[in-house]
């Protein structure tokens, strides 16, 4: 009998600890949105400058979607061609096709016809009558074409080696046509392919520069937040208040500095993105793609960058009310 | 209720204590006033008891709790124990008359009906119905500190310390104050006061406990304190 009473009073006990815990979790997230409406000129402050920092981020990240789409878009562009005897043989074609493919370096072969780039020269200069009275009147035919597009446009070794080892291609090379990663045009591949590693990677650390300045300027604007409110910080020890009541409140304001901020910041960058596609293709820029991400997976980007803002918020406030809490 | 025994304080930057051997007893229910010139160890005194500082030596009793054993984790429920009153009130300033004074209870985890119920009366004893919805902006010096006396009773703790409680208040205010902490020992609460006040000091007729660099150069029992500005 006695130690059921025990039990009772031991599960009682344990039922009134949690109702105080979570009153206490409620008044925490209480106070920190009534100082967040009260102080309003400081929660307006603290969120522009979290509006920036995220915007700074969501930039970061578009310019780095967009720099490898772009670049990614040149690099398809970039094909490796061989050019064959008009009158090769369609089998022959075949088998150059076949040992090409068998190369590590090579994404996708696309064959064009003798017949084919005549077309394709003549449909592409249809409104020009002497061209096209000219291409009729010529004897030299056009070539067939290999298009090569290879993975990575820095490394053309593979297909030099090909070039200069395989039999078969050297018997159908056109002798008037070099293969295009040939001499200058070669150099030009290979600047673009340096061009592309630099960019990519003066984009990253140019990201991480970003965040970690904008994580600065949001933490000493927080820190100045709590640095003003250090007395409230010093009575609530003194009147008895733990350490997680009195941080609490502040961890919600940066939380709901982080929300909006969010909000805004995505708005803001997405809204950017859209009156600057027409513009930006126009110089062929890729940035439908990044458009089409941010749009598909907005709940996502909402979400990260929320857990962001609210990431850099709650860090700041326990950093900066820590020195202020010290018993 | 309040017992130190050979309590040394001496701060890092500092060559001399700021308290030196002090032995003090204060009984359950007592109405002490501590005076001293700036620099005494008035609130080097305060600081230990609200566990803000940590004595370099010597013994601190309060209310049965003995610092020595006090951990970190439970120094926030020493506190509670502990009514404090402040020279500059340190209110919040964001908050209205009743939520500063319902903080108190709330940090301490008590229900919103026990709150409710609670502060109109503190509020009726310090005589502020009707400004429960004032913020402290919108209150004279001697309201604030009425509501830092009632947030600092509204637990019923056994001790409340009074730092320099008057110092900011004109005459009439002050006496207030005082009137209103009588009021408060009288339920039953033991108060520990400072003020440079030569004549509340005097009308009070209390024991006197004098500080002087660190040291107690004077402990007058009830109503033997007498002799005009003699601070």
């Amino acid at each position: 009998m006695s130690t059921k009473k025990k039990t009772d009073h031991k599960a009682l006990s344990n039922k009134k600890h949690n109702k105080r815990r979570m009153l206490t979790f409620w008044r925490v997230i209480r106070y920190g949105t009534d100082s967040f409406i009260r102080n309003s000129w400081l929660s307006v402050a603290a969120t522009a400058v979290m509006t920036i920092t995220l915007l700074i981020i969501f930039t970061a990240f578009a310019t780095q979607n967009i720099l490898t789409d772009t670049v990614n878009d040149i690099q398809s562009k970039v094909n490796m061609s061989i050019y064959l005897k008009t009158d090769t043989q369609n089998n022959v074609v075949t088998d150059l096709t076949n040992d090409l493919k068998q190369l590590s370096s090579v994404k996708t072969i696309h064959v064009i016809s003798a017949d084919d780039a005549r077309t394709q020269f003549a449909k592409s200069n249809s409104s020009d009558a002497e061209t096209l009275s000219a291409l009729n009147a010529a004897t030299n035919k056009f070539p067939v074409t290999l298009q090569i597009e290879v993975n990575n446009i820095n490394d053309t070794s593979q297909l030099e080696k090909f070039v200069a080892d395989n039999a078969l291609l050297k018997k159908n090379i056109d002798p008037n046509h070099a293969p295009s990663f040939a001499g200058e045009k070669r150099n030009t591949i290979k600047s673009i392919g340096r061009a592309v590693n630099f960019a990519q990677v003066v984009g990253v650390g140019a990201g991480i520069i970003f965040v970690i300045i904008s994580s600065l300027i949001i933490f000493n604007t927080i820190r100045m937040a709590i640095f003003n409110r250090r007395e409230e910080i010093q009575m609530m020890k003194l009147i008895g208040a733990d350490q997680s009541f009195i941080r609490g409140p502040f961890l919600v304001e940066a939380i709901i500095y982080g929300i909006i901020a969010a909000f805004i910041s995505t708005g803001i960058g997405v809204w950017v993105l859209f009156a600057t596609s027409n513009t930006l293709s126009s110089y062929q820029i890729s940035v439908h793609d990044t458009i089409n991400l941010v749009t598909i997976y907005s709940p996502f980007v909402i979400l990260g960058m929320i857990s962001i803002g609210a990431l850099i918020g709650i860090v700041s406030s326990l950093l900066a009310t820590r020195r202020y809490l010290k018993l | 209720m309040i017992l130190l025994d050979r309590v040394t304080k001496t701060y890092s930057k500092s060559s001399s204590p700021a308290l030196d051997r002090v032995s003090l007893f204060i009984e359950p229910r007592e109405f002490v006033i501590l005076v001293g010139t700036s620099g005494a160890g008035k609130s080097t005194l305060f600081k230990l008891l609200t566990r803000e500082e940590k004595p370099t030596s010597g013994k601190i009793v309060v209310g049965g709790i003995d610092y020595d054993s006090l951990k970190d984790s439970n120094i926030p429920m020493l506190r509670r124990k502990i009514g404090v009153v402040f020279q500059d009130f340190k209110l919040l300033p964001q908050r209205t008359v009743f939520e500063n004074i319902a903080f108190a209870l709330e940090i301490a985890g008590m229900t919103r009906r026990e709150i409710k119920s609670t502060v109109p009366k503190v509020i009726e004893l310090v005589g502020l119905t009707g400004k429960e919805k004032h913020f402290p902006h919108q209150l004279a010096g001697g309201e604030r500190q009425r509501v830092a006396i009632a947030r600092a009773v509204v637990r019923q703790p056994k001790i409340l310390i009074a730092d320099e409680p008057t110092g900011n208040l004109d005459p009439r205010h002050s006496w207030d104050i005082i009137r209103l902490l009588e009021k408060i020992n009288k339920y039953g609460t033991t108060v520990l006061l400072t003020t440079h006040n030569a004549e509340i000091v005097n009308k009070l007729k209390r024991r006197v406990i004098t500080l002087d660099h660190g040291k107690i150069t004077g402990d007058q029992a009830v109503g033997s304190y007498r002799q005009g500005g003699g601070l």
